[in-house]
């Protein structure tokens, strides 16, 4: 396979190596189908995934997922390890949506029981849960509650009643990332957040109502508390405009500190500063407190769904069931253990757009899931379908613990747009069997089936590659989107 | 000048912007125009109120970059949707007076959240009849 003059290497039916050349320090390593690759190569991705290579103390390989499509600096789908010593930290490897994730809540209902109240879920929903450009949230953080919550994430939702103790246990990393300073984070990028915790955004974000439909491995989704017909809850948002902020304005101090330091890299969004520096420092504490407002985030639009569907179905919180399955980001970078040529070594992992899929035995996920791995969540094209993945020894060898995030775009904003006109997006989903409630026509256009990648291949790239394990696929039955 | 100000081309996850303009002040403003139809739709936005930006740059790159980051904060920050936008420039300072209203998404249409504007792929050339520029916004 060729992108452009670069010869690919396949190393599987799923790994693809792409040679190190130029300025590269390590060579690149893809995981796709052979006809997914055929798509990937014909955007910027594979260029970036090399751009990536050249940073300072990278380990390895620069990955990148079957999920992969054109960012700007790093690829959508991207994961780079580096060493603590010697390697860098790069807002761009975490993207502007910091501790952007997924969590799961399953329940006690079986959906045929759910059915005929869906349309009064869904409308109840996208009344109740704030969505869209201009949204403000249930909470308007001031003085010490937004200290509190940059540096407690989901234990600060905890002591105002909007977390269980079991929330916050089924959080990555018990819902608050250590070592955040609010002082950090700018003032432009507190008040960006200020009246925006609760709110669910737009773009790609949503929460759905999802039946489970099909089970792959009944050891595991036992333990994560799932069977068929169940109906569950999925919810994708991040750390809103205050991690946005935090990233726009710290690639600017790195740009600014990599001219000073006369580094020179092929793009500017990799800007960058060593690990051990005082940006660099400074950009990780920040980046832990947009981490904590994302977990904090998630957890209030969970609280905000619970409360819809107690309202809504009349029923008391035990009947309900609606419990946390688990709560994991994709846009991050974490100091994390891995075997580095044979040596244990700490190392921070950027990853943008990959979920971390730690396996089982793994002390960093909660003890009930040892058994089986970290639950992972990939969330498909709208209405079509999503997983539940568990993590695997197989992802720590190759991928420093990680696996995709998504579908993957296929079809740029523009085009997904233009293919729709003239069509309604809404009742087109209901044919297909999913109500959707939205606060943007435009938006919802953009997101269109037909604009992504097919998941269920992504998903089954990342099982055969080894690096997670298909544990249930959930049919979404209502969206909610900004 | 012929054809649009301002239009938006394909690039995967986000959207590319491209501008044009006789020289560089009407250049960013039809810049700043085209982030603020991302928002909302301009049409319905009152030109009642006025806010000012000023940034200060060496290259024109970079001068439109810090622009746009801080035309977006108007909205993200402060919540103000701009209808017009008038630049001025002197030497490597450039100055962005905006008319509009505090965002009331009653009565404005919600279009989409714009997370950043992005140096990735930012560029300013000069054309047969102006100025034109590109860049990636990320939603």
């Amino acid at each position: 396979m060729q992108f452009r003059d670069v010869s690919l290497r396949k190393l599987s039916d799923t790994m693809w190596e792409i040679p190190r050349s130029g300025g590269m320090r390590v060579p690149g390593l893809v995981f796709a189908s052979e006809r997914m690759m055929a798509d990937i190569v014909r955007d910027e991705a594979i260029r970036q995934v090399m751009n990536v290579a050249h940073l300072p103390g990278i380990l390895k390989y620069s990955i990148g997922m079957p999920d992969i499509h054109w960012g700007y600096g790093f690829p959508i789908g991207g994961v780079a390890a580096m060493d603590v010593a010697e390697g860098v930290i790069s807002p761009g490897g975490v993207g502007y949506d910091i501790n952007c994730g997924v969590r799961l809540l399953r329940s006690n209902l079986a959906m045929e029981g759910l059915r005929p109240r869906l349309r009064e879920l869904v409308d109840g929903l996208h009344r109740d849960v704030p969505s869209g450009v201009g949204s403000t949230g249930l909470v308007r953080l001031a003085g010490k509650d937004e200290e509190s919550v940059l540096s407690g994430g989901s234990r600060w939702c905890a002591s105002h009643g909007y977390a269980t103790a079991e929330d916050v246990a089924f959080t990555e990393s018990g819902g608050a990332f250590p070592g955040a300073d609010p002082d950090a984070v700018s003032p432009i990028a507190k008040k960006r957040g200020r009246d925006q915790l609760g709110t669910l955004g737009s773009g790609n974000h949503f929460l759905e109502i999802d039946e489970v439909a099909e089970i792959y491995d009944a050891e595991a989704a036992g333990v994560f508390g799932l069977f068929p017909g169940q109906a569950a809850v999925l919810i994708h948002s991040g750390s809103r405009g205050l991690g946005y902020q935090v990233c726009d304005d710290y690639l600017l101090t790195m740009a600014d500190s990599m001219r000073r330091n006369r580094i020179e890299l092929p793009d500017r969004q990799l800007a960058c500063a060593p690990i051990r520096s005082p940006e660099g420092e400074r950009y990780l504490s920040a980046l832990a407190a947009a981490a904590n407002f994302a977990f904090a985030n998630r957890q209030l639009l969970a609280h905000l769904a619970r409360e819809t569907f107690l309202k809504v179905l009349g029923m008391g919180p035990r009947d309900l069931g609606m419990t946390l399955v688990y709560d994991c980001g994709h846009n991050n970078a974490k100091f994390e253990e891995h075997d580095v040529d044979g040596r244990r070594q700490r190392v921070l992992v950027h990853r943008k757009g990959a979920t971390r899929a730690f396996p089982p035995g793994s002390p960093d996920i909660p003890e009930a899931y040892r058994g089986v791995g970290q639950p992972v969540f990939i969330p498909g094209e709208m209405g079509i379908a999503s997983y539940v993945l568990a993590g695997s020894a197989g992802a720590m060898r190759l991928s420093f613990g990680s696996t995709c995030h998504g579908a993957g775009r296929r079809m740029s904003r523009t085009q997904a747009k233009a293919s729709v006109r003239g069509k309604s997006i809404v009742r087109e989903m209901e044919n297909r069997g999913v109500l959707v409630a939205c606060a943007s026509q435009k938006t919802l256009a953009e997101e269109i089936p037909e604009a992504y990648k097919d998941v269920s291949e992504v998903v089954q790239v990342v099982h055969d590659a080894g690096i997670a394990v298909k544990v249930a696929r959930l049919r979404p039955v209502a969206v909610v989107k900004g | 000048m012929r054809g649009r100000p301002f239009r938006f081309l394909p690039h995967t996850a986000d959207l590319l912007v491209e501008a044009r303009g006789k020289d560089l002040p009407e250049l960013f403003a039809r810049c700043v125009d085209a982030l603020f139809s991302l928002i909302s739709d301009r049409r319905y936005v009152r030109p009642a109120e006025t806010r000012t930006v000023a940034v200060k740059a060496d290259t024109r790159e970079e001068q439109l970059y810090l622009l746009l980051r801080a035309a977006l904060l108007l909205f993200s920050a402060d919540r103000f949707l701009a209808r017009t936008a008038r630049v001025t420039m002197k030497k490597n300072a450039v100055a962005l007076l905006v008319a509009g209203e505090p965002s009331d998404f009653s009565r404005h249409p919600i279009g989409r959240e714009v997370k950043a504007v992005t140096a990735h792929a930012l560029t300013v050339r000069e054309t047969r009849d102006g100025v034109v520029a590109r860049f990636v916004v990320d939603i």
